[in-house]
């Protein structure tokens, strides 16, 4: 089997450390994720899921254990170094969307690209194919709040593919959403997972949606109860 | 990437644009008040120097002055002491000069008024007069125009002739339409005397230099200058042996004006001045009065410069103040362009560079203000010379400058002010850990 794109091996978070309230969140989580698989990974509020989920994202540090990302130890690496990684090989898609308002769909799906270290040529183009796979061409022009819901995110997720990462690590990107949105964004994921192979790690408290995954990982008080599925993948 | 922060900048400042120019306000107070106040000493410096040098730049003047009493006791019992034959000016001492310095002086301009006088045929035909005793370099220095023969030369000084040049305003009264180049005119001067003058040449009678003629009195009756040889005048008033009191050196345009002043001072005073007790030469130019003009307008402009910093300063921590709010507010977008792999240098950069966009939009407005507010001055100041000073007008050349070393100083200062009061809020931005500005509301 080849080398797993996420490796977590016994990952602790703790809050407050070294104070009366010391709070541990994760409590030893381990956790393999490879090439080409749809997790999702599912808890009630509290249960330590967004923790890991910024973890997994490199916007956090896990307090103890260890994290590879692509077989990098990305919690020994410069906070320029995280960066990069971030840009270059992870994709975001958040519950909020957290597009900027003041830019226009295809500025907001080029803001990876400005922060790139690489240069890449026809930005522009890049961006319009990216928009184009979401079905946001046509709104290229308009800016966050001349857009639904549902067309945020898609943009949002254009924008979390546009530097082709290793993964897309998407936080409830149906929570603000109706159902029927929140489904045509679920087949956006699906579709992606499907025709461009992507990886892809959806974290949310819907067993609903996360049945539609191919591997679902539990979590509760900071563990893992369950880990249904296993490492296979179909296409 | 610059270029796209520079966008960036303007987008997000256009998006508040009340806040941005009050924000502003400071600064293009401040750089305007820098602006107006060096366009204006700017546009003086150069209208002093054009008229001045219109009006003969090229001099170094002396007269001989008395040695007062350096302290107050002395004071006390001094009298201001009477000019004896040998304190005045010669013409020994004059060539001695030309002699010694060939290079700077050209000449001597000097002139001395004599006697008023009259020419007169009949009760109906006379011209008042006022005779003077002129050099050529004096009239040459005094600019007058001459419509018909010559002024005055050297050689007429030299043989002490008995020449003359008129006003042309007197000329038409007295001679009409006869030529009076070579007429010979009888002047009965005040004292008796009578001159036999030639008439060599009539010059424009000009009010910037004589002043406008007096209306009230008949044409007939108005006084004009006759210009006779200087050596001549001095023979006919006895005073041949008696030197100057004052007298205008002519100095090359190639040589040093602040140089000649000097060489002339030592002369005179290390020479032929320095057993004399009671007086002295004393030489200026014009281009030290220039100078002294020069030291007021720079001890202005710097004073307001100093007040302007104050603005400056006061804008600044305004421009410091709405970055502190702005990156509050927006600590959400900081997070979210932090998770999508924005370094924390970039994000200081994004910063400091709204910070100096900010200040130098401010100093652009500021420095357009400056040059307006010149030129009106500018324009206000040419109407009351016009209106004032109307005589004088057509020899002052009223030129505004807004001075392009202050401008680009503003600009830099701007900028300046954007990087000293953008950076703090910039690496505050910077230093936000990209989960907590990921998660504010």
């Amino acid at each position: 089997m080849s080398e797993p794109v996420i490796r977590m091996q016994n990952i602790i978070k703790r809050y407050y450390v070294g104070k009366p309230n010391e709070l541990q969140i994760l409590n030893g989580i381990s956790l393999d994720v490879f090439a080409n698989e749809f997790v999702s990974i599912v808890g009630e509020s509290g249960s330590g899921k967004s923790t890991l989920m910024n973890i997994i994202g490199i916007l956090d540090r896990q307090t103890e254990g260890q994290y590879f990302l692509e077989g990098q130890d990305v919690n020994l690496l410069s906070d320029d170094v995280r960066s990069d990684i971030r840009n270059r090989r992870i994709g975001f898609v958040f519950q909020n969307f957290n597009l900027l308002p003041r830019a226009n769909a295809l500025k907001n799906v080029m803001i990876p690209l400005m922060y790139g270290t690489a240069s890449v040529k026809n930005q522009k183009e890049r961006a319009m194919e990216m928009l184009e796979l979401v079905g946001m061409a046509d709104r290229a022009g308009h800016r966050p709040n001349e857009l639904s819901g549902g067309q945020k995110q898609r943009v949002a997720i254009a924008r979390a593919m546009i530097n082709n990462p290793a993964i897309i690590l998407a936080d409830e990107p149906t929570g603000a959403l109706d159902s029927k949105t929140g489904h045509m964004v679920m087949d956006l994921f699906h579709k992606l997972h499907e025709e461009q192979g992507k990886t892809i790690v959806l974290i949310t408290h819907s067993q609903e949606l996360a049945a539609e995954t191919q591997r679902i990982v539990t979590i509760r008080d900071g563990n893992v109860i369950s880990d249904k599925g296993g490492t296979a993948h179909v296409i | 990437m610059l270029f796209e922060n520079i966008k960036e900048a303007l987008t997000s400042i256009a998006s508040n644009k009340m806040r941005s120019v009050l924000t502003m306000l400071g600064i293009i107070i401040g750089i305007s008040a820098v602006i107006t106040i060096t366009t204006i000493g700017n546009s003086i410096r150069s209208t002093l120097n054009s008229t001045l040098n219109s009006l003969g730049g090229n001099m170094v003047s002396a007269y001989v002055q008395a040695r007062y009493p350096e302290t107050d006791e002395e004071y006390e019992t001094w009298v201001y002491p009477d000019m004896d034959e040998d304190d005045y000016v010669t013409d020994e001492m004059i060539q001695g000069l030309l002699e010694a310095y060939p290079e700077e002086f050209k000449g001597i301009a000097t002139s001395t008024f004599y006697q008023t006088g009259q020419i007169k045929e009949n009760s109906e035909k006379y011209a008042n007069l006022s005779v003077n005793g002129a050099t050529a370099e004096y009239l040459e220095y005094m600019k007058l125009n001459f419509v018909c023969g010559r002024s005055l030369t050297k050689a007429d000084n030299d043989g002490e002739k008995n020449v003359c040049v008129i006003a042309d305003t007197m000329a038409k009264r007295y001679f009409g339409k006869t030529n009076p180049l070579g007429q010979m005119i009888s002047v009965d001067c005040a004292n008796g005397q009578s001159l036999d003058l030639v008439i060599v040449g009539v010059y424009e009678y000009s009010n910037a230099i004589f002043g406008k003629e007096d209306t009230t009195i008949p044409e007939k009756d108005r006084v004009t200058c006759l210009y006779a040889p200087y050596n001549y005048i001095q023979k006919i008033a006895g005073n041949e042996k008696q030197g100057m009191e004052y007298f205008d050196l002519i100095v090359d345009t190639t040589a040093d004006i602040q140089l000649a002043t000097q060489h002339a001072d030592e002369y005179f005073n290390e020479n032929w001045y320095a057993d004399n007790k009671d007086w002295y030469i004393y030489t200026y130019n014009m281009q030290s009065q220039l100078g002294i003009i020069d030291t007021v307008i720079n001890v202005v402009t710097v004073a307001i410069s100093a007040i302007a910093a104050i603005s400056l300063i006061v804008g600044g921590v305004g421009v410091m103040n709405i970055m502190l709010v702005s990156i509050t507010e927006r600590t959400r977008e900081i997070g979210v362009r932090m998770a999508l792999g924005a370094k924390r240098k970039t994000i200081r950069l994004q910063f400091v560079i709204e910070a100096i966009v900010l200040c130098i939009i401010g100093g652009i407005i500021g420095i357009t203000i400056g040059i307006v507010n010149g030129a009106l001055l500018g324009k206000v100041a040419d109407m009351i010379i016009q209106s004032m000073y109307s005589d004088y007008a057509q020899y002052i050349i009223m030129s505004v400058h807004p001075s392009p070393k202050a401008i680009c100083l503003s600009l830099f200062f701007s900028m300046l002010i954007g990087v000293f009061f953008g950076y703090y809020p910039a690496n505050k931005a910077s230093k936000m850990e990209v989960i907590d500005a990921l998660r504010y509301e």
